[in-house]
């Protein structure tokens, strides 16, 4: 007889097809996996059953009604989500700064003087210091042209250019001064004010506008007035050229938001400020104990993230109850937020708190899906077996695994941990926080326009074109290519993918990107497998553990599981992906153990 | 002993003006030297093909009338990294500052 496994996940639905001989023996014959349709427990997802089923069976040259049974997992009643929120921010008001990267500025060092448009030449006063503005209406010959034409009369000692012809000024100029240019917004630079302009010496960094006293030098500040400006110096640090503008009414502020507290319903409750940062937070949810509900202070940032989570995971669940938030994963992280008021685009990193939140529902609807499928398939469908114990069964059949086993699951909206003793008893736990926070995490840091590209840097190993015939991985390794690679990739960090490569947009060294992703994904999945482990383990011991298999889809990052190796093997537990049934490699743990169960 | 500079290639025939104008602006941009050459070819692969084999610095310019095109010395002749009909002013100083910034090691424009 033919029996089919149906595994349904948030992200992945996967089929295992199994026979059952009439010697009573289970011979697997083939499996496979789609996307889940619809959120997982709902019966849009018999769309993605259904043709997973269909593709397993055509593979071994059958058709769905050929089955004589099918056994889908009782699903896991929980569910995730994640959110993001910034601790401080900074405000410039009346554009006080510009301070960015082109990449071909001209001359160097500083220069400080009163913002003169190109157009208003002919009203400057003779002797007085100007920055010339040009906006790129004007080409670099005429503006070369006008500044040698003038240079007796008017003393100018900088200029800022709208278009990026700064060395083309600079070459035709007979006096060499600093050009600043690629300015975005020109129109909202004030004609009239004073201005500190700066350009660094080749292979250096801006070095006075940078230092909160240098500009207090340059531009004349008292004591007051440089507190206030340290904002901006801080936010200057690392670019090659910059301006700062002095304007009377302009007024920075770095803000620290009222942060709010977490409040802990639970054993052990308590309160926790957000300001504390994510180590306290954790601990605090650690010594807990049994939790009941979290929720943030009424009026602040973090009580309105719970709220946001609530109503979010209520429209999953469907169900008017009350929603209670029984585990959170904070992470700390830095965020690159624009500033207001900024001329170039012009970004400061502002402190931010990450938070996965996980609520437990009822029980999600899995025979309405059964029956569903019964109807549409005619083929006799059963919910068979909680999910942890179907995956500890399939997690089994890993060559070398042996009873007392663990297994951690990491999936996109949880890490689910599960134990299984000699004498078959069971112990499971669900903690919040898995592949999604860690896409967030990732676009956050790296200030990434869209989450689909955060995802895929977390899937994928990083490369970067060096000519149009080699490029150098990540590991230092340098691949050359017969043919000549697509110019559009040169020069360019991309994504070594399965389907090519994938070109990252924005402009990021390649290390940086890898230090994030790296730090994101231990912050992650390191903290969450000790939390899951130390909850199922005998006495909360984790050196009571022997082995760890860990599967779901997580499992098969490229980076993931050796993390989680080196940091168990500090306590002496074996610890590695899982192989399931020798072939699967650590997915299909759930559908196997679907089929393995119905022997028994 | 003669010496030239390392420069990139700019191999004309009858170019136009504005467009030659553009892409020698878009490579002194960048900070890199250039030569113009006329030469009588009326193949725009031939001449960018042979301004980036005989430029020291390996990467070339054709432009033959009002039509231009980059090619980088290793790369297969009529398979040019970009080419541009009719280019307008913008297009023409783009494809100048890519010939310099394949020498720099940096991201097209």
């Amino acid at each position: 007889m033919y029996i089919a496994g149906v595994d349904i996940g948030n992200s992945t639905t996967e089929v295992c097809i199994g026979q059952i001989t009439l010697e009573n023996k289970v011979v697997f014959l083939s499996s496979t996996s789609c996307p889940t349709t619809g959120t997982k427990g709902t019966i849009s997802n018999t769309h993605a059953i259904k043709s997973a089923l269909k593709e397993a069976m055509s593979n071994i040259g059958k058709d769905v009604s050929d089955l004589d049974l099918i056994r889908i997992n009782e699903a896991a009643p929980v569910i995730g989500d994640t959110a993001m929120e910034t601790l401080t921010e900074t405000i410039i008001t009346d554009s006080s700064m510009i301070g960015h990267n082109p990449s071909t500025p001209a001359g160097f060092g500083q220069a400080v003087g009163e913002v003169l448009l190109i157009q208003d030449v002919s009203r400057a006063t003779p002797g007085k210091p100007y920055i010339l503005a040009v906006s790129k209406e004007f080409p670099y010959e005429a503006v070369a042209q006008i500044i040698n034409r003038i240079a007796g009369a008017i003393n100018i000692v900088g200029v800022i250019l709208q278009a990026d012809e700064a060395v083309l000024v600079e070459n035709r100029l007979q006096k060499k001064i600093p050009i600043v240019d690629e300015v975005a917004r020109m129109a909202k630079l004030p004609a009239g004010v004073t201005a500190a302009i700066e350009v660094a010496v080749p292979g250096q960094t801006i070095r006075m506008l940078s230092n909160p006293y240098g500009i207090a030098t340059l531009l004349k500040l008292n004591a007051e007035e440089t507190r206030i400006i340290t904002p901006i110096a801080k936010s200057l640090i690392g670019k090659r050229s910059a301006v700062v503008l002095k304007t009377p009414g302009g007024n920075v502020q770095e803000n620290v938001l009222p942060a709010g507290e977490i409040h802990l319903k639970a054993e052990y409750g308590g309160n926790v400020n957000i300001d504390d940062g994510a180590e306290k937070i954790m601990e605090a949810v650690n010594k807990a104990g049994t939790i009941h509900d979290i929720y943030g202070q009424e009026g602040t940032n973090i009580g309105n993230m719970f709220k946001n989570i609530r109503g979010s995971m209520k429209e999953v669940d469907g169900t008017d109850t009350q929603v209670h938030i029984t585990d959170i994963l904070a992470v700390d992280t830095m965020a690159p937020v624009l500033i207001a008021g900024a001329l170039a685009g012009e970004t400061c990193l502002e402190k931010a708190v990450g938070v996965a939140a996980m609520v437990k529902t009822q029980q999600l609807p899995m025979q309405k899906i059964a029956q569903k499928l019964e109807q549409d398939l005619n083929v006799k469908v059963v919910v068979a077996g909680v999910e942890a114990i179907m995956a500890s069964l399939g997690a089994l059949t890993t060559p070398g695994t042996k009873l007392p086993l663990a297994i951690v699951d990491m999936g996109g909206g949880s890490t689910d941990a599960a134990l299984i003793t000699e004498n078959g008893d069971i112990a499971t736990t669900h903690k919040a926080g898995a592949g999604e926070l860690v896409s967030m995490l990732i676009q956050t840091e790296l200030g990434l326009r869209d989450r689909h590209v955060a995802e895929q840097i977390k899937k994928y190993p990083l490369a970067k074109v060096e000519s149009l015939f080699h490029m150098r991985m990540e590991n230092g390794q340098i691949t050359f290519v017969e043919d000549s690679i697509d110019p559009r990739f040169f020069g360019r960090v991309v994504l070594l993918t399965e389907n090519g490569l994938v070109r990252i947009e924005e402009d990021i060294p390649m290390d940086k990107i890898v230090q994030v992703r790296r730090e994101v994904k231990q912050k992650v999945f390191i903290t969450n497998a000790i939390r899951a482990l130390q909850e199922v383990a005998p006495q909360h011991n984790l050196k009571a553990i022997p082995n760890v298999v860990l599967v779901g889809g997580s499992a098969e990052d490229f980076e993931i599981p050796e993390m989680l190796m080196e940091e168990f093997a500090k306590h002496m537990i074996v610890c590695g992906r899982g192989n399931i049934r020798g072939s699967e490699g650590p997915r299909n743990a759930v559908a196997t153990g679907l089929v393995l169960s119905y022997r028994k | 002993m003669i010496v030239s500079r390392p420069s990139i290639y700019i191999y004309v025939n009858h170019p136009d003006g504005d467009t030659l104008r553009e892409v020698h602006s878009g490579i002194e941009e960048e900070g890199v030297f250039y030569e113009v050459i006329e030469r009588g070819e009326d193949n725009v692969n031939r001449l960018a093909y042979d301004a980036a084999n005989d430029s020291m610095l390996g990467s070339g310019i054709g432009i033959l009338g009002n039509t231009v095109a980059f090619q980088i010395r290793g790369v297969e002749y009529g398979k040019n990294v970009e080419q541009y009909e009719n280019p307008t002013k913008n297009q023409s100083r783009i494809i100048g500052a890519n010939s310099a910034r394949a020498i720099k090691k940096q991201s097209f424009k």
